[in-house]
């Protein structure tokens, strides 16, 4: 089974570097997508149970491969990275372009992408890509099980989850439900460094003269500011369980909650 | 006047119209007052009539699509589909279409985006139109709040065409005062999506409001103990007409269900109140919640980074503090 | 489960970090994925291994996992290779969350060295690969109730018998020993020989007849660590288990101590760092006289210091860790003097730990206090600072002028 999986680095959150303009510094500790790493799990488990490999798929600026070598310490087989100096500032459109271009160049059976990035991405790339690609698109999976030819898949719904069912190849996104990430063994640290990072341009993934990149952005940042801090809260310390409550009680009434 | 402004309004299982569906109409609606728009709104559904319906309570025209292929397809696909033929059967094709921020919402906005080539803004916390500026035309403008509310943001779109993803509880549903029109709708095939079969759909939801429309939210985190300590707060949140939510750390011990995790990948919540107990406020979890409008939280360390950011912040051990918190709301309510 | 944080401020992030530019991009990844572990997986378990006194059988199985356990053997036995500075990198980060965790690893390497320094193939073939897995781990047995600071008066026999020996005796202070599967025995094969050829190193199944944990010490820190006493009852041991030559074994203790002690200076500058982080953070946090107490000078003085102290153990460590990897002639002398100097550091900082913290670093509910427990252990085995002090006069004394 070969498996392709769409990743993400994003700023370490909680740690991300807003400049003044509220944008955002891409040059602070990138981490791969929290939701990418449990996709990239499933991948890894579904290879060591049916055989095969994964390759990760990024779309990022040169710089940042430290996230992809933690992805491939964890046991993806190879990197490619599409990265190119028009796509800086690329909107999702544009990125759904790039990947989809990308994956035309790769062989894979399924495809798989995490629900949404911490960085503000909208979960809607993947979407995307399946479109493009004339493939099916199973979203919001929460378990993965391939089957001659197929693929099938537990998806959460406001209700409980649907079990879907559709051909390989595949776009298949998942959530945190699939399962905890593995930490990469400190013999895949090692081994990830000999592995294959392979960068491409977009002339490479053949969309040289495509309107895509920063300079064709679907949609601009306008403005940004800092949100007025939050007042400085109350505190109670140490009260009896009563007076506990009747804090609680009295500031839901003051919040008119009550 | 430009392309209209269209409104994709979601069924949940029962067939009925979501509360967002209702949000997103009313928010579409003053858009196209503001903007000099018409708004119309779609319901696909296997049953459209009721959704369509209850949607034209908030709009002058609603389009039902009937799609019987959904009970044994993946809605996305099929909805995408109807939606591009209906765009291309339009005199002109629409401008910009407001969806719910929601799994089902994010998926059509994926396929709409490549399928009808506009961009997509998501997460929106707020719409306004606005005249042209910064190189942006005359057009929505979109406020969103990542990085859980560290910086408010307003995007455009750069051509006059895109997808807006509206969050839960971000604007008021208001019903027009005369409901508008439901037409019946039948469309060609445009474009042929591939075929995702619905095996089974299987129904575990507990009953209650679920937490990403719920005006109070009650949490529990680690610190709440185990599966018992969750009937406490059930209870609170009973007596606060609210919901139960849950820090990752109870998710994850099998406390309760993931449909109730808040935080960077659980649900984004905008309560009126939001009571946490034995939640320490990591940041994953903070950036799900911090925009709620008033934070009260309980637990016993008083170094827990939740104090940090609650309004209300009680150093107490939530074991005794939560049945007494029942015992004074029982009493209130006489 | 991954779960950054409990809340509490020393489960914040590391407030100082050592310096780049020495490391290599393998020591530096390997690090910091061992410092994620120690942060996210170790820390949270310090508290209770310390309580309980329990080995932490978990954390021996994640180490085993992650391949840290494999760090110190050759990869042709399924090892990962590692220099000396990069099990030392290792050692520090773990212990920096708990002191009991990082000696898993020290151990290891300590008891399984001998067989590395003076092992045949053929034996390396044998035990190495159940130990670089993880799934076996060693444990060192040279001293004795009245052999510690003068281990070549030991009395542990061990008797040829046709192709076995049979070994007899006691030994006391032994790391692992009651969970190891392989012990290396320092026993004397030639009472009559010279009192530095006296002594012979065996390799001893921990499931041979014969052997037995015969008490475990309830220890002041370190307490998840099991320090057993061994008795050896007539335990027969191959003759292909002896390692080197007879008479080989007092070098092959004095050379593995030369190359086990930065381990335990490593462990030295990990409490002593995660001493120091805890308290940085305390005092910017706790507020006396209207401000945070680290807007006092003399708290400032004393954070300050603990850092030097800190990072000069770290620094002499890793210098130590380069020269005995390249073979100086004097590795003796630089593990002396990092291990000198790294558990002098760490039992200092550790005090000044809890001297920020005042009376709640006196508790329990604050790992400072447990720190400074640990770190006691650093200045007295693998040699006492003292026997460190005479090895490193002995080198300079030998030096020609
Ligand atoms: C990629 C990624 C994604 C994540 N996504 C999410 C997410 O979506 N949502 C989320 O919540 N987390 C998420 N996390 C996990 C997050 O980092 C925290 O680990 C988690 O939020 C901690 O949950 P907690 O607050 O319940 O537990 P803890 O941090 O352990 O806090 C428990 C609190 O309870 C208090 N307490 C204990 N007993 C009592 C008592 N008797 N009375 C009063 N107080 C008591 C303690 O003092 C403590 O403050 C994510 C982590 C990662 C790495
Ligand atoms: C928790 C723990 C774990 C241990 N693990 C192991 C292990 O795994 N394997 C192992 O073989 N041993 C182990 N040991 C033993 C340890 O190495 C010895 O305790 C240490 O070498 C000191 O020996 P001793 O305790 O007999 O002290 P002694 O040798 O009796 O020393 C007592 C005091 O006299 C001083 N002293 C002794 N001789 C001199 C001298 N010539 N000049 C100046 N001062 C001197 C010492 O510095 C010390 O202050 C461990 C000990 C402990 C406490």
């Amino acid at each position: 089974m070969r498996i392709v999986v769409l990743v993400k680095p994003v700023p370490d959150p909680g740690e991300e570097r807003l400049g003044d303009d509220g944008r955002l510094d891409r040059s602070v500790s990138a981490v791969i997508n929290g939701n990418d790493e449990y996709v990239l799990e499933a991948a890894l488990k579904l290879v060591e149970a049916h055989g095969g490999e994964v390759t990760l798929l990024s779309m990022a600026p040169a710089g940042i491969t430290d996230p992809i070598r933690k992805a491939l310490a964890m046991g993806a087989t190879r990197a490619v990275l599409v990265t190119d100096p028009a796509l800086a500032g690329a909107c999702s459109w544009s990125t759904t372009q790039v990947l989809a271009a990308a994956l035309r160049t790769l062989e894979y059976d399924l495809v798989l992408a995490g629900a949404d990035t911490s960085d503000g991405g909208g979960g809607v790339v993947a979407a995307g890509v399946a479109t493009l690609l004339g493939l099916p698109y199973l979203s919001h999976a929460r378990r993965i099980e391939p089957f001659d030819g197929g693929v099938r898949v537990e998806r959460l719904s406001a209700a409980g989850h649907d079990v879907l069912e559709a051909t390989l190849p595949a776009v298949v996104v998942g959530t945190q439900l699939l399962g905890e990430p593995r930490y990469p063994s400190l013999r895949g640290i090692m081994g990830a460094r000999s592995k294959e990072i392979a960068v491409r341009t977009l002339a490479e993934i053949g969309l040289a003269d495509r309107p895509v990149g920063g300079a064709h952005a679907t949609t601009a940042l306008l403005a940004a500011r800092r949100p007025a801090p939050r007042g400085s809260g109350r505190v109670v310390r140490d009260p009896d369980p009563v007076a506990a409550a009747s804090a609680i009680v009295d500031f839901l009434v003051e919040r008119r909650a009550l | 006047m430009g392309g209209e402004i269209w409104v994709v309004g979601e069924v949940d299982a029962a067939g009925a119209l979501t509360k967002l569906s209702g949000e997103a109409a009313t928010a579409a609606r003053a858009l196209g007052e503001a903007g000099g728009r018409e708004v119309t709104g779609i319901v696909v559904a296997p049953e459209p009539d009721g959704a369509a319906a209850s949607l034209a309570a908030f709009l002058p025209t609603v389009l039902a699509v009937r799609a019987p292929e959904m009970a044994r397809r993946a809605a996305a696909a099929v909805v995408a589909a109807r939606i591009v033929a209906l765009a291309a059967a339009a005199q002109e094709r629409p401008a910009y279409f407001v969806l719910s921020a929601t799994p089902d919402g994010r998926d059509l906005a994926g396929m709409l985006s490549v399928l009808l080539e506009i961009g997509v803004i998501v997460n929106a916390t707020g719409l306004t139109w606005d005249a042209a500026a910064d190189g942006v035309p005359a057009g929505p403008r979109v406020e969103m709040q990542p990085f859980g509310g560290r910086v408010l943001t307003s995007s455009g779109f750069t051509g006059e065409r895109g997808i807006i993803l509206l969050r839960p509880n971000m604007v008021t549903a208001e019903p027009l005062a005369v409901p508008g029109s439901v037409e019946e709708c039948t469309t060609g095939e445009v474009v042929d999506l591939p075929l995702v079969r619905v095996i089974e759909r299987v129904v575990t939801e507990s009953p209650g409001p679920s937490i990403e429309e719920a005006r109070v939210i009650v949490a529990g985190g680690r610190g709440v103990g185990g599966p018992d300590g969750f009937a406490g707060l059930r209870e609170l949140a009973g007596l606060l007409g609210g919901a139960v939510g849950a820090s990752r750390a109870a998710v994850d011990a099998g406390w309760i269900d993931y449909a109730t995790q808040i935080g960077q990948t659980g649900k984004t919540v905008k309560p009126a109140v939001y009571l946490a107990f034995g939640v320490s406020g990591a940041i994953q979890h903070k950036v799900g919640m911090q925009t709620a409008e008033t934070i009260i939280a309980v637990d016993r360390d008083p170094d827990a980074p939740i104090g940090e950011f609650a309004d209300l912040f009680v150093v107490a051990d939530l074991a005794a503090v939560v049945p007494a918190l029942a015992a004074a709301l029982r009493a209130r309510a006489g | 489960m991954r779960r950054p944080g409990c809340g509490r401020c020393y489960d914040r992030r590391v407030v100082a970090a050592p310096a780049l530019g020495r490391l290599t991009d393998d020591q530096r990844a390997i690090r910091d994925a061992v410092r994620t572990l120690a942060r996210e997986r170790v820390a949270p378990r310090a508290a209770e291994i310390d309580r309980s006194a329990e080995f932490p059988e978990d954390l021996r199985v994640l180490l085993a996992e992650q391949g840290i356990l494999g760090l110190p053997f050759p990869e042709r036995h399924g090892g990962l290779g590692a220099d000396l500075l990069t099990v030392c990198l290792a050692i520090e980060a773990l212990s920096a969350a708990c002191a009991t965790t990082g000696l898993i690893l020290a151990v290891q390497e300590l008891g399984a060295l001998p067989l590395l320094l003076a092992g045949s193939e053929e034996q390396l073939g044998r035990f190495v690969p159940g130990l670089a897995s993880g799934r076996d781990l060693a444990a060192f047995a040279l001293t004795e109730a009245d052999a510690g600071s003068d281990a070549a008066a030991i009395r542990t026999r061990a008797v040829r018998d046709g192709e076995t020996y049979v070994i007899s005796g006691a030994k006391r202070f032994i790391s692992h020993g009651s969970v190891a599967s392989l012990v290396t025995v320092f026993a004397v094969t030639d009472p009559e020989a010279d009192r530095h050829r006296r002594i012979s190193a065996f390799v001893v199944e921990t499931a041979s007849p014969g052997f037995s944990v015969s008490r475990l010490e309830h220890k002041m820190g370190i307490r998840g660590s099991p320090t057993a006493e061994l008795a050896f009852d007539d335990v027969r041991v191959p003759a292909a288990n002896l390692l080197g030559a007879e008479g080989d074994g007092f070098r092959l203790a004095m050379r593995t101590l030369d190359r086990s002690r930065p381990g335990i200076a490593a462990q030295a500058v990990g409490i002593a760092q995660g001493a120091l982080d805890v308290a940085a953070a305390y005092a910017g946090q706790r507020r006396q006289f209207g401000k945070a107490i680290g807007e006092f000078q003399l708290v400032q003085g004393l954070l300050a210091d603990m850092d030097a102290r800190t990072e000069a153990a770290r620094q002499l460590l890793y210098t130590a860790c380069e020269e005995i990897e390249r073979g100086a002639p004097d590795a003796g002398r630089w593990s002396a003097l990092c291990k000198l100097v790294a558990g002098d550091a760490a039992m200092a900082v550790t005090t000044d730990a809890v001297q920020v913290l005042g009376g709640y670093g006196y508790l329990d509910d604050f790992p400072v206090e447990r720190m400074m427990r640990d770190a006691k252990i650093t200045q007295l085995y693998e040699g006492t600072q003292q026997i460190q002090r005479l090895v490193i006069a002995r080198a300079l004394l030998a030096r020609k002028p």
